[in-house]
Order: C-alpha cells, then structure tokens, then sequence
C-alpha cells in the first residue's frame, strides 16, 4: 500500500527520470494527440460534408446500379443494386486472385527450383527471367501485354492450336467442364467432396500405420485409390440413373457470320492481360523464395539422410522439402497477398476488378462511403489470406525441440 | 622380387575430361543423360529467343516512337506554353541535375571507391549526352545544350569540394543531399514575386523527373518511418504497440492506388479548407507511409532474427535501453536485413508508375497518353513500352548492384 507519507518523504530517482514515470507519460501523450488527430479529422470530414452537401451514408447499396460491368462470371444485369454489383466486383477479383495464385506458385517453383540447377544454361536463363520481371514496374508489363493483346488477329482470324485453344485480340479460349443438368451435377460434386474426405481419412490411417510399424504402407497410393474409386462409382452410378453424364467438357467453336466463339470457357481480352502481367511478375518474385528456403536447408541434412539411406527421392520429399516449406510459406503467403492487391491495376487493362467498380461508382454514389468498402474489402482479403498462412504455419512449426 | 620405386611416382595430372573447357562444359552441362537433355532444350530456347528477339530489335522494331516523344519523356508537360506562360523554364530542371552532378561527385570524394565514382561520371555522363541529341532543336536551345554540359565539371568540382574543404564530413555532405533535393523542388516549384522564377504548378511535373523526385523523398523518409513502427511494434508499452500495429496492418492490407485515390478525394476533407494543398505532395506522403509499413516488417523479422544475448551483453555492459537499441540492435539488425530494405526501395521507385491513378503524367502515363492521342504509333506501343522497362530496369538493376557493394563492405556473412 502506497500511504501519503511514503509519497511525501519519496526519495528515490527523480520523477521525471523514472523509467515507469517515463512510460507511462509517453503513452498517456500518444493517445491523447492520437485522439486528437482523429477527431480532429473526423470534424473537418463532417464540417465538409455539411457545408458541400456532399452526400454519405450507405442508402445507395439497395439502389439500382445502372451501369454495366465489361466483364463478370455472376449473372449481372445493369437493374441490379450496387450492393450486388460490389459482390460482382468481389468475384471477379477473387477469380484472378486464385488463378493468379496457382499459376504463379507453379511457375515460380518451376523458375527457383531452375534457378538452383547444376546446369549452367537453365540456371542463367531463370537467373535473367527473374532479374527482368522483378525489376520492371507491372504496371509497364501490363501495358505491354495489353498492346500485344491488342496487335493479335480478330476474332475471325484466330490463332488456332491443336483445333480446340483459340487466340484472338478478344481473349483465349479453351475447353472447359460444364454441368449437363445442375442437380445431378451438384450430388456428383458433393459426392466428390466425400470421396476426398474418405481418401484423406485412409491416407492418415496408413500413415499412421507405417509410423507405428516401420513397414511401408504406402498410404499416398492407398489414399488416392480409395478417393479415384468412390468418385468414379459415383460418376457412373448417376450417369446411369440419369440418362447423361453429370459433367461434359464443352470444347469451343467459332460460329456464325462474324465467327463469334461460342462453348469452353473464354478469358476475355482484360482478365488474359491481368493475368498474363500478374503471374509473370509475382512469380519472379516466387522463385527467388523458393530458390532462398531451398538454400536455407543445411547441406548436413541432406547428407545425414543420404548416409542413413534415404534415396534422393525420399530426401527430396521427407528431408528437405519440409524444413525448406518453413523457410518459403510465410513469404509466399505475403506475395499472394501482393497479387490479391496488385489485382486492382486491373482497370489499366480493362478488366473491372473491384477497386475499378468501386471508383467508377464514385460518380453516382457517396465516394466517402465507397472508400470504406474498399478498404474493408481489401483488408478482409488480406485477412483471409493471413489466415490461411497462419493456419498453415502452425500446421508445419517445429513439434518439441 | 620387384624393387620398390625410390621415389614416390609423381603426382597424376586430373584426365582431360575434368580441367578446362572440356572440363567445364562436362561439370555444367553434360554430366549426366538428364543434364544433356536439359542442356539440348534450354540451348534450342536461349537460341530461338537469341534469333526471333534480336530480329525484332533491329529489323522490325520502329523506335522513331521513342525519338518522337522526346523530352516530354524526362519532363512531362513541364516546358510547355501552359506550366510556364512566357518564359523558358526549361533551365531549372537542368540547374537541378548539376547540382545532382555535383552531390554525386562530393559522395565520390567523400567515399573514394570504385563504385561511386563510377556512378558519379555515368550521371553526368549520360546528362551531358543529352546535349548532343540532335532532335528537338527548336526547344532544346544551345542554353540548355551548355547547361546539360555543366554536368561534366560538375562532378570534380564535387569532388574537390569533398576533399578539400572543410564540407567533406558525412553529415555535412547528408546535409547538403536534403539541402539539393529541397532547392530542387524549390527551383522546379518557383517561387511567386521573383521575375525569373515564375511558379509552375505540381500538375504540369511530369515524366522521369516526377518518378526520381517521388522516390528520392520517399527512400529518405520511408527508411526512419520504418524503424520507429518497427520499434514502436515491438514496445512493451501496449498503446504504443497497438497504435503501430493498427498503422502497419490498415497500410500493408490495402492496395496503393486505393490509398493513392483516397489521398487525392478523401484527406483534402480531412484538413481545414483555406489549408494549402498539394496533389504531388499528399502522393508523395502516402507512397512513403505505405512503403514505410513494409520498412518497419523487414527491420521487424531483422531485429526478431538477432541473436538476445547481444542486447543482454549491451545491458549488462551497462547501457541503458535507448543506447541498446541504437548502438547495439539496430546496426546489426539493419545490417542484416540489407536485401529487403533495398528491395522495399525498388519496389517503391516501381510503384512511383501508380500516380497514373491520380491524373498525374510520370514517365509511363506519359507514354501511354502519347500513344492514345496518337494513335498512328499504335502498332509501336511495343517498342515504347519495352524501352520503359529498360529505363526502369537500369535504375532498379543498378540499385540492387549498389546494395551488393555495400553489403560487401560492410562484410554481411564474414562476420
């Protein structure tokens, strides 16, 4: 207990030179000009609101949006509300963002992993990639790719590979699986989803199995047969029961007069550029990850597993791959965090990605309110992607020590 | 019985297979079946893009687009009638670079190695060359011919300076770097009631120059920005430390140009109105505190990477905390996390392009702008575009090679 003459006849270090004293100050201080700031800001916004008229509030979502959209994979309609045509704008980010993802994590593995390569040609010729494509701004890429999109044939003069992958200025198209009839099409998917699951599940038991026992039980091929079985029993169980298989692989064609492609699934011109310009430039930035965590793996290790025989295989995949994963994810999940917001240069190329929807709803709509919806868009992305990693991570950490 | 040899044989030379060319070429590409192969695919790729790449640069390529755009590319629309009614302003940007000349000569004296003195004569070097193009006589007068070669005895003049006066200290030659990069702006701004240097308004700034100036400002400042988050993160006071946190995460998770947009539309509300603005100023903030959010993780993952017992020897040593974490952590902290660092300052000069965004014209707005308003140079958007990767590339590539120098020097993994 601190009694009132213990404070009077205080005569330790000096109050303004003890540390706690000091600390406290420091962040009693900070949060008051902190707090300051924001109001301060807060009442100008709200002054200049009054005073302009300028319109706020979040009213507008169920208004009718009234504009199109280039180009979207949700049905949309210019009648449709902002509301709606925001989640359209989230879709067509999040579409890039994934297959952006798995592209430039496939080529960016393919680039590190050449970049480390005791051959003298493909180790320049990755080293060169990278130094390019990382050091080049991506909005310069993009504008390439777009004019080079823009110099291919028209529509009518495409380039035609292997009789089913078209290539004109209006985008790429290839073939691609469709529903025959959605409900049988749905049972069938999430008969799939239970195939994974039951394949999962045996993969885990005959792991187990072999760690408890030493013997091999290969439980990747175990796994994979059950998963393969079900799935397929499915397929035929419910293309015998209704008449079609649940899914066909539409393959596209040219049709009509003005030889419009019609059928598999088409990246039109702006997603092609986007993506195009994304996966070139993150993975770049990939491979120098995957090159770094391979490094990062001590020579000892993949030595001590070669002389306890292991085969290179199996020092590839159980020795240094895992140790090198640590190294490599928490970088890679920032730069799929990259690629998620370098989606918003979207609209250089005429694709409309969310961040492009949203400022041309500034003309129409509260750009105040907009602002917020981006930002928390974004930071929800992020977020997920955060997770993910973080999920991940503790999945892989070192187990004792 | 055979005599053992009296002397030991003498020592076998390697087989030819394995010293020499011979030898190399059976190390790197053909040491094995799957090698050979991979040497085959990978030759008939280097080939192909050798053969169809060259090809294109000096056969089909039309680079006229390139001598047609001319000066607008380094300066934007800033020597046209409309930025500067009246008067040739076209000598204040070049008043600039001689004394960029002369700051890069002083850092030459100052450091006296290889590299910088090389960096030094190719700025002046390439500047002066520029006095010898032979387009755009009508704008570019022998004025700015003779300014452009300035540049050249700018750089020993720099360097004299920093040898021989008493200004060749380190911080004094810092000083005078912040003191060049503000009469830059001073000079390139103008200032109002004095005849020859009339104002010209930050939306007439464009092309290279609006790039390098942004990213000057933002290197500077996004470096000790960075570190104060980094130590504010990891404070152990708790409103200190969720303040950063909130700064560093809001900034990191949202894209620039969002920022970039919102600088433009949002935060003049947020000031009082007869308040002075600046477009270039409030794009120049955003672009630093963003990049500085991505400063402050790198020197973040440095500072966790440091082993404790250097900050447990300084305390034991007697140092107090502020002294640890200058003297102590931080040094070695930064020191280690060099590649980052520099690879934040590349990728801000990178996102410098965003100010497109904006309305702004830097150097690839300006390129783009060109060739929507001419669209004759349409099928040319090719040559132009890939001749700004390279000038992007040179500045990025040779950023990089510097902070290898220094890394060298500062012996980062030999000690």
């Amino acid at each position: 207990m601190v009694s009132a003459a213990r404070i009077l006849t205080y005569q330790g270090i000096p109050v303004w030179r003890h540390v706690q004293v000091i600390q406290w100050a420091a962040q009693i201080i900070s949060s008051i000009v902190v707090v300051a700031l924001v109001v301060w800001f807060f009442t100008n916004i709200s002054g200049a609101i009054q005073e302009r008229e300028i319109p706020y509030g979040f009213s507008f979502l169920s208004r009718e949006y009234q504009t199109p959209i280039g180009e979207h994979f949700l049905p949309y309609e210019s009648s449709d509300t902002f509301l709606y045509a925001l989640f359209v704008g989230i879709t067509n980010t999040a579409i890039v963002a994934v297959a952006g993802v798995f592209l430039a994590t496939a080529l960016g593995i393919f680039i590190g992993v050449s970049r480390l390569s005791t051959n003298w040609i493909v180790a320049k010729l990755a080293m060169v990639y990278i130094e390019f494509f990382r050091n080049v701004p991506l909005l310069v890429q993009l504008f390439f790719w777009f004019y080079i999109v823009l110099e291919l044939p028209g529509v009518r003069e495409s380039i035609v590979i292997a009789d089913v992958l078209y290539l004109s200025n209006r985008g790429f198209s290839m073939p691609w699986p469709k529903a025959t009839d959605y409900p049988v099409a749905l049972i069938w998917l999430g008969l799939a989803v239970v195939a994974i699951v039951a394949g999962a599940l045996v993969y885990r038991w005959r792991d187990r199995m072999e760690e408890r026992t030493g013997q091999s039980s290969y439980p990747l091929i175990y796994g994979l047969l059950v998963a393969v079985v079900i799935g397929a029993a499915a397929w035929l169980v419910l293309s015998f029961a209704s008449g079609a298989s649940p899914f066909y692989v539409s393959v596209p064609e040219p049709q009509g007069r003005f030889g419009n492609i019609v059928g598999g699934f088409t990246a039109r011109a702006g997603l092609l550029v986007l993506l195009i310009g994304l996966v070139m430039y993150t993975a770049s930035f990939i491979a120098e990850i995957v090159r770094a965590g391979i490094q990062s793996v001590g020579r000892g290790q993949t030595e001590a597993a070669r002389a306890l025989g292991l085969s290179p295989m199996n020092t590839l995949r159980n020795v240094t791959f895992p140790q090198a994963l640590r190294v490599i994810i928490p970088p890679l999940i920032s730069q799929f965090l990259n690629l998620t917001k370098n989606s918003s240069l979207g609209g250089a190329v005429a694709y409309s990605d969310l961040f492009n929807i949203a400022i041309t709803m500034t003309q129409t709509a509260p750009s105040v309110s907009i602002f917020m919806l981006i930002m928390a868009s974004y930071l929800a992305m992020s977020l997920t992607w955060s997770l993910i990693g973080n999920l991940y991570n503790r999945q892989i950490r070192f187990v004792g020590g | 019985m055979a005599s053992r040899p009296s002397s030991p044989p003498e020592a076998m030379l390697p087989p030819r297979s394995e010293v020499g060319v011979i030898g190399w070429l059976h190390a790197n590409l053909f040491s094995n079946w799957f090698n050979t192969v991979l040497t085959l695919v990978s030759g008939a790729v280097l080939v192909l893009c050798l053969w169809f790449g060259l090809k294109w640069i000096f056969l089909i390529a039309d680079w006229t687009v390139i001598a047609e755009l001319g000066g607008r590319f380094l300066l934007g629309r800033y020597n046209t009638e409309a930025a500067c009614s009246g008067q040739n302003c076209f000598w204040r940007p070049q008043a600039a670079l001689i004394m960029v000349s002369l700051l890069m000569g002083a850092a030459w004296g100052l450091q006296g190695n290889r590299v910088a003195r090389t960096l030094a004569w190719l700025v002046a070097g390439v500047s002066a060359a520029f006095a010898f193009l032979p387009y755009n006589l009508e704008t570019m007068g022998l004025d700015v011919r003779v300014l452009l070669l300035l540049n050249l005895p700018a750089v020993p003049l720099g360097w004299a300076l920093a040898r021989y006066t008493p200004l060749g200290t380190g911080t004094r030659i810092t000083m005078l770097g912040v003191a060049i990069f503000f009469l830059t702006l001073m000079l390139m701004r103008g200032l109002p009631g004095i005849a020859f240097l009339q104002p010209v308004s930050v939306v007439y700034w464009g092309g290279l120059a609006l790039n390098l100036i942004l990213a000057v400002g933002g290197i500077t400042l996004s470096l000790p920005i960075g570190v104060s988050l980094a130590l504010g993160r990891r404070s152990n006071l708790p409103v200190v430390k969720v303040l950063c946190v909130f700064f560093i995460e809001v900034f990191r998770g949202v894209p620039l140009i969002a920022l970039l947009f919102m600088s433009q539309t949002l935060v003049p509300l947020a000031f009082p109105e007869d308040m002075p603005q600046n477009s270039l100023f409030r794009a120049g903030v955003v672009i630093t505190l963003f990049s500085s959010a991505y400063m402050a993780e790198n020197i973040r993952g440095g500072l966790q990477a440091l082993h404790p017992g250097q900050a447990e020897a300084a305390r034991a040593l007697g140092l107090p905390g502020w002294q640890t974490t200058m003297l102590i952590s931080l040094p070695q902290a930064i020191r280690n996390v060099i590649p980052a660092i520099v690879g934040q300052f590349i990728g801000l000069f990178k996102d410098t392009s965003l100010v497109y965004i904006i309305g702004m014209l830097d150097v690839v707005a300006i390129g783009r702008s060109f060739i929507q308003s001419n669209p004759e140079y349409l099928a040319n958007a090719r040559e132009l575009f890939v001749f700004l990767a390279l000038v992007f590339w040179v500045f990025t590539y040779g950023m990089s090679y510097v902070s290898g120098k220094v890394e060298e020097h500062l012996g980062v993994g030999r000690r």
